[in-house]
């Protein structure tokens, strides 16, 4: 869908992008991470062609990318502003004609967006009266008018409360389903965790990692395994004896435990589910990965050792 | 283009639905209406009764001029040559306002002249005009004598009194007129002051409320910059459509009920005339009504509204491109919107020299600095203001083709030269500008 190729970019003597590749599939929520500065924006501006690359390319569906492309990309910056003096209504019809839309199709689109994201009591409204929340809602709806094939969101989740941060994560869910591609920039790593199926991560002007969200994971899992069950302690220590450790335990009720265990020698998941079938009653046991936000962090610090 | 259009419908849109804009609109035509009113009954009232000296080298006039003595006009005679300079200068000519130069010639050539210390108004212009005309009719119905005077004004020609200040004998300094042309130009920029403000302000605050971002997603900073300009642009035809109309019809107003033309046969009052014929000439009541000062006849009869009108918008369109993107580009350059203010002082220096520009042109029309000024794109648009109410001279008329050409290309150049600061400036924030940076962008393609 989006392939950005060898994307060179520097400000002055300061290098903001460098040597940049990156391949964003059909119909994915594609992650950009990265800390403040790392060039994130700066890519997201060379994608929607607001500044340009000194070198590299942008293609779109296997095309260099044209200004006539951008009538298929919706951009939410994540410095976005609003005319506050206009009518929320007047708002959106500048910014979806803009995009290309008559306004006959903005409006009826108008009507199904307010009405899913529950806008309409404001819709006459000047954007100076409404909350910081609708502005928002607002500022997506117009993201989003001209149905777009790609959507770049710049931090989406910022200044929403969690009830909007979930509406917006099911519409993004909503949109992947039906075959959109996207690209979002976010901090909130428990929303790429949600969404996301893959995600690159950019720091000091370069990609340091890109990848599925497992992949990314799996780089730094520690052969940690979390079981959940219902019994005696003394029984589950006694069943792991020398062959596994017990690195962490946490009691949910008198006889309802998660225990963290760490494998000993050669022995694998099947191993320890064969030690403690019979001693302990079971009721789920997983492979403890890294939260993104650890991923994040390590990789960021350049921390390769295992987590523990 | 057609964003450009979508962004300029916007900008005119939001402007012309504020409330700031309609008083704007109606109150500042009814304040300058006001001015003019007080400017009308107040102002610099000229000189009711003059002491004319008439200098009749081969006493042609007998020193005589009226069979009856008009109040406003005092002759004295003197046969013999005076100079400008000696009537200028002399001690025993300053009694007198104004040298009437007569000779022989005159019977022929039908031209006289005057030399004033103040100027004349109209009124006075026609009655000495008129009364050295009758008076020349009788001298030359007695040289001639085989003709009836009514046979004779018939067949005769006009006398031209040409009036120029003794002061200044070509006419090269300020004269009336030409402080309307600076009003005009004052006018040009005052608008192009308030709506490159507005358009600064405006290009400020979409960076500083991040819109700008949104939008260019969608449009290139230089359609950006045009449709902001085209759209304040337009606010400001508006409002200036506004003024013309309300000043026009206050004019008309005041013309028709408070200074009406006592010139027009339509204004004269038929009972007044005949109790009056008896006792004067029809052109005598005439000059008994009542009389205005200078700035009512300057206003009415001197000025080529219709011209200089037209001229206006022509210069008014092309400098607000000029300045207009001149603000813009100090806008798109501004880290925030107070930095914006310390790049305006630049601006309003720049239109402040304009202005004296102009004021400088009024004094001296014929130097070469005035020239200078008349071509400068910063400046033109003042100064041709002035120049043409002051009258270009035989021949020059081209010159404010040349004025209007070089504005033009000044401002094409202006908006490339804005359209690169803008589009390299508009996503830079919270940095200090300085011309360090200015310059940087202006390099950058």
């Amino acid at each position: 869908m989006l392939e950005v190729k060898n994307i060179n970019k520097s400000f002055y003597r300061n290098e903001a992008l460098s040597d940049l590749n990156l391949s964003v599939n059909k119909g994915e929520i594609f992650g950009l991470l990265g800390p403040n500065g790392a060039g994130k924006t700066t890519l997201i501006r060379i994608i929607n062609r607001i500044i340009q690359q000194d070198s590299g390319s942008v293609r779109l569906e296997g095309n260099l990318m044209t200004n006539d492309d951008l009538a298929h990309i919706g951009y939410l910056p994540e410095e976005r502003g609003l005319y506050k003096r206009m009518t929320v209504e007047k708002h959106a019809v500048f910014l979806g004609r803009l995009r290309g839309l008559s306004k006959k199709d903005i409006m009826i689109k108008l009507d199904y967006w307010f009405e899913k994201f529950n806008v309409n009591p404001w819709r006459n409204k000047r954007i100076e009266e409404l909350s910081k929340g609708m502005a928002q809602k607002v500022q997506f709806i117009c993201a989003v008018l001209h149905e777009p094939k790609l959507l770049i969101l710049d931090e989406p989740f910022s200044g929403f409360d969690p009830i909007n941060v979930e509406l917006i994560k099911q519409e993004l869910v909503e949109m992947r389903a039906a075959g959109k591609t996207i690209i979002l920039s976010t901090h909130n790593m428990k929303s790429v965790e949600e969404i996301c199926d893959r995600a690159a991560l950019i720091h000091e002007s370069k990609k340091i990692a890109e990848g599925s969200i497992s992949e990314l994971q799996s780089e730094y899992k520690s052969g940690l395994y979390s079981i959940r069950f219902r019994g005696s302690m003394i029984g589950f220590v006694n069943a792991l004896w020398t062959g596994f450790e017990l690195v962490d335990k946490e009691i949910l009720g008198d006889d309802k435990f998660v225990a963290i265990v760490k494998m000993r020698r050669d022995n694998s998941f099947q191993d320890l589910l064969k030690v403690l079938i019979g001693q302990i009653e079971i009721e789920a046991a997983w492979e403890v990965l890294p939260s993104m936000q650890d991923v994040f962090i390590r990789k960021v610090s350049g921390d390769n050792s295992d987590l523990n | 283009m057609k964003n450009s259009i979508i962004i300029a419908a916007r900008e005119f849109k939001e402007r012309i639905g504020a409330r700031s804009f309609m008083i704007f609109s109606i109150l500042g035509p009814l304040f300058i209406l006001g001015l003019i009113y007080l400017l009308f009954t107040f102002g610099g009232n000229s000189k009711q009764k003059w002491n004319v000296l008439v200098a009749d080298h081969g006493g042609l006039m007998q020193s005589k001029m009226m069979p009856t003595q008009d109040p406003s006009v005092v002759y004295s005679f003197y046969e013999g040559v005076i100079t400008e300079n000696e009537f200028a200068e002399a001690e025993k000519f300053q009694q007198y306002d104004a040298l009437l130069e007569v000779n022989q010639k005159v019977l022929s050539n039908k031209v006289g002249f005057v030399f004033y210390r103040e100027s004349p108004d109209l009124r006075m212009e026609s009655r000495i005009k008129y009364h050295l005309e009758r008076r020349l009719e009788e001298i030359l119905i007695h040289r001639f004598g085989k003709i009836s005077l009514k046979e004779y004004r018939k067949i005769k020609q006009p006398l031209t009194l040409k009036f120029a200040n003794v002061y200044d004998p070509n006419n090269q300094s300020s004269d009336l007129a030409g402080w309307v042309g600076l009003f005009y130009g004052a006018l040009i920029f005052a608008f192009i002051f308030l709506f490159g403000m507005t358009i600064l302000r405006s290009v400020a605050k979409e960076k500083s409320n991040r819109i700008v971002e949104v939008l260019l997603a969608s449009v290139s900073p230089k359609q950006m910059m045009f449709g902001k300009l085209i759209g304040i642009g337009f606010v400001a035809f508006v409002q200036f459509a506004f003024w013309l109309i309300i000043i026009g019809a206050g004019l008309y107003y005041m013309r028709e009920n408070i200074f009406p033309d006592m010139l027009d046969a339509a204004n004269l009052n038929a009972e007044t005339l005949t109790i009056k014929a008896g006792e004067q000439s029809i052109a005598e009541s005439h000059f008994a009504a009542r009389e205005y000062n200078q700035f009512v006849e300057l206003i009415y009869q001197r000025v080529q509204f219709v011209n200089m009108t037209s001229f206006f918008m022509l210069f008014f369109i092309i400098g607000y491109f000029f300045y207009g993107a001149l603000f813009a580009a100090v806008g798109a350059t501004t880290g925030s919107e107070s930095d914006g203010q310390q790049f305006v002082l630049p601006l309003i220096f720049l239109l402040c020299f304009a202005l004296f520009a102009g004021y400088y042109t009024l004094n001296y029309p014929e130097s070469s600095l005035a020239t200078f000024f008349h071509f400068l794109p910063f400046t033109s648009p003042v100064v041709v203001m002035v120049k043409l109410a002051q009258g270009y001279g035989e021949g020059e008329s081209y010159q404010i083709y040349l004025a209007l050409i070089i504005l033009l290309i000044s401002a094409i150049t202006m908006l490339f030269i804005a359209a690169r600061l803008y589009k390299n400036g508009i996503l830079q924030f919270g940095h200090r500008v300085g011309f360090k940076h200015v310059f940087k962008w202006l390099k950058k393609v």
